[in-house]
């Protein structure tokens, strides 16, 4: 039975352009509305940047659009639902539908040569629940009392009705629920499609490193969104219904709940999730440090070993997020350990970045100089995570600054990185244009200058002792001297900021009049560059027959048979035996 | 590794402290705020540890990335291959200081953690040891003494906002819960700090060196004016502390009204159990404030 039959486009307005069940246009969907959040988010963190700069002076330009009310100044009310959205919209709203409903949907199929996803309705109906999540947060921002205000990590007592009373802290809560039913959605088609629909001869070993990132994020996804989902609905059910799951202490009646518990479901979700949006960022890289150093990914099964370890300890890591919670000690230090343990597979995939590097014929394309950035800032970003990971040290850090620091090198600039060198890389396959390659390095530049600046300052002010979420941090004498850091980490963070409407320019007018691509601009052999570029509805004519890996670059022979230094995971070489064992098992199906 | 003064030195030197970021420099400039405790300096010393240890591993990394970038360029063409047994050992080495690395601040965390930050029981049972109840609420830190009778919820009890105090050098410990929502409390200068809970009592201890005024802040999200939450920890001279508590106190049970039930917030100490097998004895405070001297000396 043929597994992959050829359908024939739809043809009705409706069922093309907006109930499209065909990954590459659900993709781009993702991506849109990934990009418009992102912008969204990253106004937040302005407004947040000014306060901490200048608390309490009116801000310029967005005083006078969105602060008319108070006069253009942020109120202490107003604050902490800037920062609760901004990290909120950020983790579930911008980088998780670009780095996974976006590359996912694009690259898993095309680069296992399949013509579809496994269940393209349940994909659809992925990114129609996405966008109704969406349109939630939005609505949160205009409901009386304002938007939700309880930080992005939800803590009851402080997000139940009576620490944080309103529609705005419900819809946002109500917004992560069916984000979480989205993403289980989406996750439950990608394990799918990988296991099912790979082209004949295409192997678990043949892989590419980014679909080995994708599979192994929509595990991740499928077996712990589930367990926030629960939280969420409980705490739900605490706001609207009376219930009493996390309620503690003066507002419990007949002795309560725990809000300890929501704590353990926040982070058992919360710390995979971590690994959810780094997983496919790994992926991208792997394979794009191959590509543009013109030489096999070094050490294929390290890399893919290193990311099966990280995601089954990712599950047993969380309790270094509550180390100073009253945590038992023999649990804090059973937690440190399986800590301290995860760091090695990450350093596996570093060394195998470094090593793929080595002695390559690196091409500075605009997609590699975002690679190479990311391996940057994760770099620095995984490292300060060390401080957090032992106990004593997170005494003193935790809550600070340096918390926000790491984790937005490493969740927010890293995904951030790797979500642009792939919009860099597969922008040509998506829209069969490429966006302006000089435009594309000055963005490169400014954002790998300044992202290290603003996130340093951040270290910075948490190492000398600022805690995170603070209206007015001057009101703390010991803090006092900080300002100027402060502000200086602003300046760098407005001229970030900036700095991507380069980017948004670019991206707009590239989409609509960009230079033609070609099929294989990059000239790689992974399959999704086996089609036309943008590929047809079906994507490939003929299923290809996958003969071997996807990093075969520089290759002596293959350079002596056919005179270039790549050959196509589907291309057979001249004189060399069709087929091998490989394929027969694939045909099975 | 525990002494690594002259190396921390010497990052200071090469500029990891990134001063040239603040202008103007202030007088007290960037890093950790002074320490006031007498277990405080295990925790600088470790943090300055990781900070060249992570230096170092970075720099390999940028240079090795740079080197790459320069050397291995588009005027040769690429090695191929898919691993190589001298990468394969290069690798290895790495991993492995890495871990070495790792395992030392692994090691030097868990004895402290266990001798000192986690290791209530001994400090509960010192008979010189200041017990305080805090209980914290949007947005205040109340705290409670037992007052002469040893006993907590009695009318002699010393009950402060935003004020707590204590003697130097003897070692301070603190139960602590919520009102409401999540708080926590914490010592910048101690480089400690424990989350207020509602329904539940946690505990954190230290020991201060210095006489002086250190702020308390809170360090979670705890509403809109969780930046005001702010209190001040003034270690006194044993003799000043003594009468404070005294005079305090003699006020506390004049102004007691037994009617007023919500005054009464405090409960008996309830003593942390001894959660793991073997409670170390408590490393001597005159030691750790020998080694705490020591340690500025070496700066
Ligand atoms: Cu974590
Ligand atoms: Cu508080």
């Amino acid at each position: 039975m043929d597994i992959q039959p050829i359908h024939p486009p739809p043809t009705s307005f409706w069922r093309r352009y907006v109930f499209s069940t065909d990954h590459k246009y659900i993709a781009k969907q993702f991506l849109w509305a990934g990009l418009i959040f992102l912008a969204l988010g990253g106004s937040l963190a302005m407004m947040i940047r000014w306060q901490w700069a200048y608390p309490g002076q009116p801000m310029p330009i967005y005083g006078s659009l969105f602060l008319r009310k108070s006069g253009g100044i942020i109120t202490p009310a107003l604050y902490p639902s800037i920062f609760t959205m901004h990290g909120l919209i950020m983790i579930f709203f911008a980088i998780t539908p670009i780095l996974i409903g976006a590359f996912g949907n694009l690259t898993i199929p095309l680069m296992i040569g399949a013509r579809d996803m496994a269940f393209p309705t349940l994909n659809m109906l992925s990114f129609w629940t996405f966008l109704v999540s969406q349109a939630l947060m939005i609505a949160a921002f205009f409901v009386k009392m304002g938007a939700a205000s309880a930080g992005w990590t939800t803590y009851p007592p402080l997000s139940d009705s009576i620490g944080t009373p309103g529609w705005g802290q419900t819809l946002a809560v109500m917004a992560i629920f069916v984000t979480g039913v989205a993403t289980i959605m989406g996750g439950i088609n990608y394990i799918t499609t990988v296991i099912r629909c790979r082209a004949p001869g295409m192997t678990w070993g043949r892989l590419p490193l980014t679909v080995w990132g994708m599979w192994l994020t929509a595990i991740l996804n499928v077996l712990f969104v589930p367990v926030l989902g629960s939280g969420g609905l409980l705490l739900l059910l605490d706001r609207l219904f009376g219930t009493q799951f996390f309620i503690a202490g003066a507002s419990a009646v007949n002795g309560g709940g725990d809000p300890l518990v929501f704590q353990h479901l926040f982070w058992i979700f919360g710390h995979p999730e971590v690994y959810i949006l780094i997983l496919p960022a790994w992926g991208i890289m792997c394979d794009l440090l191959s590509f543009f150093s013109r030489k096999p990914s070094y050490f294929y099964k390290g890399s893919v070993g290193a990311m099966v370890a990280v995601t089954l300890l990712s599950a047993i890591v969380y309790g270094h997020h509550m180390y100073v919670t009253g945590m038992a000690p023999l649990l804090g230090k059973g937690f440190m350990t399986f800590t301290v343990m995860i760091s090695v597979p990450a350093e596996v995939l570093f060394l195998n970045w470094l090593q793929t590097m080595w002695k390559g014929s690196i091409r500075l394309e605009t997609p590699m100089l975002w690679t190479m950035g990311t391996v940057f800032v994760f770099g620095l970003g995984g490292l300060t995570g060390l401080f957090l990971a032992i106990v004593s040290m997170d005494l003193y850090l935790h809550d600070t600054m340096f918390v926000v620091g790491h984790f937005h090198l490493t969740m927010a600039a890293a995904s951030f990185m790797a979500s642009m060198a792939g919009i860099y890389f597969w922008f040509p396959k998506m829209f069969g244009r490429q966006l302006n390659q000089t435009l594309g390095k000055i963005h490169f530049w400014f954002s790998m200058i300044f992202i290290p600046l603003v996130f340093g300052g951040q270290l910075l002010a948490g190492y000398s002792g600022q805690q995170r979420r603070l209206f007015d941090p001057y009101q703390y004498t010991f803090l006092r001297h900080l300002q100027p850091l402060n502000q200086w980490t602003s300046y760098f963070a407005f001229i970030l900021g900036a700095a991507q409407l380069v980017f948004v320019y670019n991206f707009v007018v590239s989409v609509f009049a960009g230079k033609k691509a070609s099929d294989n601009p990059w000239e790689v052999g992974t399959l999704d560059w086996d089609t036309p570029s943008p590929p047809p509805y079906h994507n490939f004519d003929v299923v290809p027959h996958v003969q071997r890996g996807p990093h075969e670059l520089g290759d002596p022979a293959v350079k002596k048979a056919l005179g270039r230094d790549w050959i196509g995971q589907w291309e057979e070489m001249p004189g060399e035996k069709s087929g091998q064992a490989a394929p027969k098992l694939a045909e099975a199906h | 590794m525990r002494r690594l003064q002259s190396l921390w030195t010497a990052a200071l030197a090469l500029g990891l402290s990134a001063r040239a970021l603040a202008e103007p420099v202030t007088a007290k400039g960037l890093g950790l705020p002074p320490d006031a405790s007498a277990d405080g300096y295990r925790i600088d010393e470790l943090i300055h540890e990781t900070v060249i240890f992570i230096a170092v591993m970075f720099g390999i990394m940028v240079v090795w990335m740079l080197l790459a970038a320069i050397l291995h360029g588009r005027k040769h063409e690429a090695f191929y291959t898919h691993v190589t047994r001298r990468g394969q050992i290069v690798s290895l080495v790495v991993i492995g200081v890495l871990v070495a690395a790792d395992a030392d601040l692994y090691i030097d965390t868990m004895r402290d953690m266990s001798e000192v930050f986690w290791n209530f029981a001994p400090v509960d049972a010192d008979p010189n040891a200041i017990k305080i109840e805090i209980d914290a609420h949007q947005w205040a830190w109340s705290a409670r003494y037992a007052g002469p009778d040893g006993k907590f919820n009695t009318p002699d009890d010393v009950v402060t906002l935003n004020d707590i105090r204590a003697p130097v050098g003897a070692p301070v410990i603190f139960e602590i819960t919520s009102t409401d929502v999540i708080h926590s409390l914490y010592f910048p200068n101690f480089r400690v700090k424990m989350d207020a809970m509602p329904g539940m009592v946690n505990h954190l201890w230290l020991r201060p060196k210095e006489t002086g005024e250190y702020e308390v802040g809170c360090a979670q999200h705890c509403g809109i004016n969780h930046y005001k939450m702010r209190a001040l920890f003034t270690v006194l001279p044993e003799a000043d502390y003594q009468r404070w508590l005294r005079e305090a106190s003699a006020n506390a049970e004049r102004a007691y009204d037994p009617a007023d039930t919500v005054a009464h917030w405090g409960w008996d100490w309830t003593n942390p159990r001894p959660i793991e097998g073997d409670q170390p004895p408590l490393p001597k405070a005159a030691t750790a404030r020998a080694a705490g001297a020591a340690h500025e000396e070496g700066i």
